[in-house]
């Protein structure tokens, strides 16, 4: 396993540092200085260089505000043998994520004040900024509320079952209940009847696998429902995991009627289509499923029209007993934290046409945004809260360079190129 | 040593080649060949070891693998879930590993999720073991020996002699049934579009998709006597119960009514009409009883004799490739 990635933001010179600040829309090489914990100067080239200043070169890496996560499993406690806070901790500073937002799928449930309290209390030390959404349902179980206002008065970000509520009246109830308490509730537009426990998207790849099919309906009929009652009820709501193409075009369509909504899609939904299943690798197996690549095209011009805001990883650890089944019958989820930059970087800015601010935009600023936070700056003045990334170094996805406690990544085993190497997190 | 054979696992037909087909089709004819002459067995895969994988019960396909196999003088190891260890923790991996480590040479398995022969196979070729699998039916994806023992079937049917694909060349063969649950459909769309034929599917809408229709060069229906117009062979699939309990169709009376295969029906179809059928029937549902049993319009128990013969070859194939 590598050694730590963080550093102390004390007294250290980046030169010749490529700084991408999505706030500013910059995107220029520079010195930066980094003192006390802040950013003390960002110049062209700084040459009145204080004596004891620890210098680095920068040249071909990117130095960007820390990234942050919309959302990810949490198994701490309930799964511990899946990950734990302190693996999680690790992969995420790894990967780049100063901010973690974590689901409420804990066991129990993240659904009262005092689970809360618990979890903080477990952060461990050397953290990056875990921050927690709350349950909408009393043990996500999509029937009774929650008491969101202790909830909201205690601490949490915003309010997430991670899964569809099934029953579109308690939904609306929902929305109603907690639109007052000013925290975002975000919302996987699924219905579980459409679906059917299809493990696939249907179509013609889904038929040739021979996997059960999940109808691209099962979202946009659910979406369409829940943007009809946002219309009514004016809650805002992050809608998450958007799948399809066609619930790219229904979103565009409501934020064009003003309504308060914002939308994610995850990195592998961006990179990958079905296409992807034809050999059945059950890390693969993802809710909603991969889309048809129609609507993986659409999904990456959603988030670069800004109607998709913000990628989430939805890291989903899983052990290796749990997912060394067949593809139908293995839980859904894959782990992301530490190989969603480089795949990004390489897949839709090297390889694609995106610009490196465009994939770091959805990865710093506008998950803040949805999560109704002042966004981090990579400017002159602010915190150091940083990462630094080398889109050159190649390095093997394996169990000795993945801090995850899981393996369940179709990257497993396989060469990838560009890695964080280190991170500032306040 | 076989020369010409390359194809280390046989987990798809959706890329086999047109050689492929007729090799195996030639294998299959000599076994056949052989064995009419009352030879019983022979001696090429003497020393080796199936390993006959049945993650789901079959009673069928596993004899017949398993008569297959003790033909070529191999010796057999059968595994069957009711036996094993997979309630105990066990996953499928380690099941195949298991008989690996004794000396298993080619791995034929089934199982009730499609993929899991190929998740074996690549894990046999990631540990580098040399291990060949064949697919005796995974899940609703395939089933590859079924629809090679079809397609000697009517080649032979065609062309005793000489049974290879040119032979259906321009024929028009109907699939009906529940196509959207049936590995056995899946292979024989691909199997009878590389033979040129004129591949139609017949079905209510709730089991034939559209999706088929990208398989390859094959006509849909949802109504079954245009399928049935001037066809050469009709080949019906098994209707399981539980498509009643799941919405998929109201009735297995108006299931016969509008899609199961009657002596009147074939009235329109070619009048050398062969009618196959992977089996189990439900007699009645999709196949009137008597047709079952009239020699002169059912190839169904051609089919389990060819099948011995095809397993063989692709036994042989596997076993004897460099």
């Amino acid at each position: 396993m590598s050694e730590s990635i963080e550093e102390d933001a004390i007294n250290l010179l980046l030169q010749r540092v490529r700084v991408l600040d999505p706030i500013a829309n910059g995107d220029r090489i520079a010195d930066v200085w980094l003192k006390d914990g802040k950013i003390a100067a960002i110049e062209g080239q700084i040459v009145d260089i204080p004596p004891e200043t620890t210098i680095k070169n920068g040249e071909n890496l990117i130095l960007s505000p820390g990234l942050t996560d919309l959302y990810s499993a949490n198994n701490d406690p309930g799964h511990e043998e899946r990950e734990t806070l302190t693996s999680l901790s690790k992969a995420a500073l790894a990967g780049g994520f100063t901010r973690l937002t974590l689901l409420p799928n804990t066991v129990p449930p993240l659904d009262n004040a005092a689970g809360l309290t618990f979890l903080q209390q477990k952060i461990p030390s050397y953290a990056p900024h875990f921050q927690f959404w709350g349950a909408l349902t009393q043990n996500l179980e999509g029937e009774k509320m929650v008491e969101l206002a202790e909830l909201a008065d205690a601490g949490v970000v915003g309010f997430s079952d991670g899964k569809a509520i099934a029953h579109w009246g308690v939904l609306r109830r929902l929305l109603e209940y907690g639109g007052p308490l000013g925290r975002p509730m975000a919302i996987v537009p699924t219905s579980p009847q459409l679906r059917d426990n299809g493990a696939m998207r249907e179509g013609s790849f889904s038929i040739q696998a021979g996997l059960s099919g999940d109808p691209v309906f099962s979202e946009t009929a659910a979406l369409a429902a829940l943007l009809e009652i946002v219309a009514i009820v004016r809650t805002p709501v992050h809608i998450m995991r958007v799948s399809t193409a066609r619930g790219v075009e229904l979103i565009a369509e409501a934020k064009q009627r003003g309504l308060p909504v914002t939308a994610s899609t995850t990195w592998l939904h961006l990179l990958l289509d079905t296409e992807a299943v034809g050999d059945y690798n059950p890390s693969l197996r993802l809710d909603p499923p991969l889309g048809n690549p129609g609507d993986r095209v659409a999904l990456a011009d959603g988030v670069k029209a800004g109607v998709i805001d913000a990628i989430a990883i939805d890291h989903s650890p899983y052990t290796y007993e749990e997912k060394t089944v067949s593809f139908e019958e293995a839980p859904s989820g894959a782990i992301g934290l530490e190989l969603a930059l480089p795949l990004l970087w390489e897949n839709l800015v090297i390889k694609g046409n995106w610009t490196g601010l465009q994939l770091y935009k959805a990865l710093t600023v506008a998950p803040q945004v949805c999560l109704g936070q002042n966004p981090l700056s990579c400017a002159v003045g602010e915190v150091a809260e940083l990462t630094l990334f080398d889109p050159q170094k190649t390095w093997i996805a394996n169990r000795e360079t993945l801090f995850s406690q899981s393996a369940n990544t179709s990257w497993w085993g396989q060469e990838i190129r560009g890695k964080v190497l280190s991170v500032w997190h306040g | 040593m076989n020369q010409s054979w390359t194809r280390h696992h046989i987990l798809s037909l959706a890329n086999f080649s047109e050689v492929e087909y007729d090799t195996v089709l030639q294998t299959a004819s000599s076994f056949r060949e052989v064995l009419s002459h009352g030879t019983k067995k022979v001696p090429p895969l003497q020393g080796q070891v199936v390993a006959n994988l049945f993650f789901e019960p079959s009673t069928r396909t596993r004899s017949s693998f398993e008569l297959s196999a003790k033909r070529l003088s191999a010796d057999i190891l059968n595994f069957t879930p009711g036996s094993s260890s997979l309630s105990k923790g066990e996953t499928i991996l380690d099941t195949a590993k298991t008989y690996l480590a004794m000396g298993a040479d080619i791995m034929v398995i089934r199982h009730k999720q499609a993929g899991v022969p190929a998740a074996i196979a690549r894990e046999m070729d990631r540990l580098q073991t040399g291990v060949s699998i064949l697919n005796a039916g995974d899940g609703q994806h395939e089933h590859p020996s079924q629809a090679l023992l079809d397609l000697f079937t009517i080649c032979s049917f065609l062309d005793s002699d000489r049974p290879r694909l040119e032979v259906l060349k321009g024929k028009k063969i109907a699939i009906v049934g529940d196509i959207l649950h049936s590995r056995v459909a899946r292979s024989n769309i691909w199997s009878l579009s590389a033979a040129g034929v004129d591949l139609h599917l017949a079905g209510p809408p709730t089991l034939l998709p559209e999706y088929f229709a990208d398989m390859g060069n094959v006509t849909l229906h949802w109504h079954l006597e245009p399928a049935l117009q001037d066809a050469d062979f009709v080949m019906t699939l098994r209707l399981q119960k539980e498509r009643m309990t799941s919405n998929l169709l109201p009735s297995l009376r108006e299931y016969h009514q509008r899609y199961g295969i009657t002596r009147d029906r074939l009235k329109i179809c070619h009048p050398d009409v062969g009618i196959l059928h992977p089996g189990p029937v439900n007699r009645g549902v999709e196949l009137s009883s008597d047709l079952m049993d009239d020699p002169r319009l059912s190839l169904i128990s051609q089919q389990v004799t060819s099948g011995v013969a095809i397993r063989m070859a692709l036994l042989y194939l596997l076993g004897t490739r460099k």
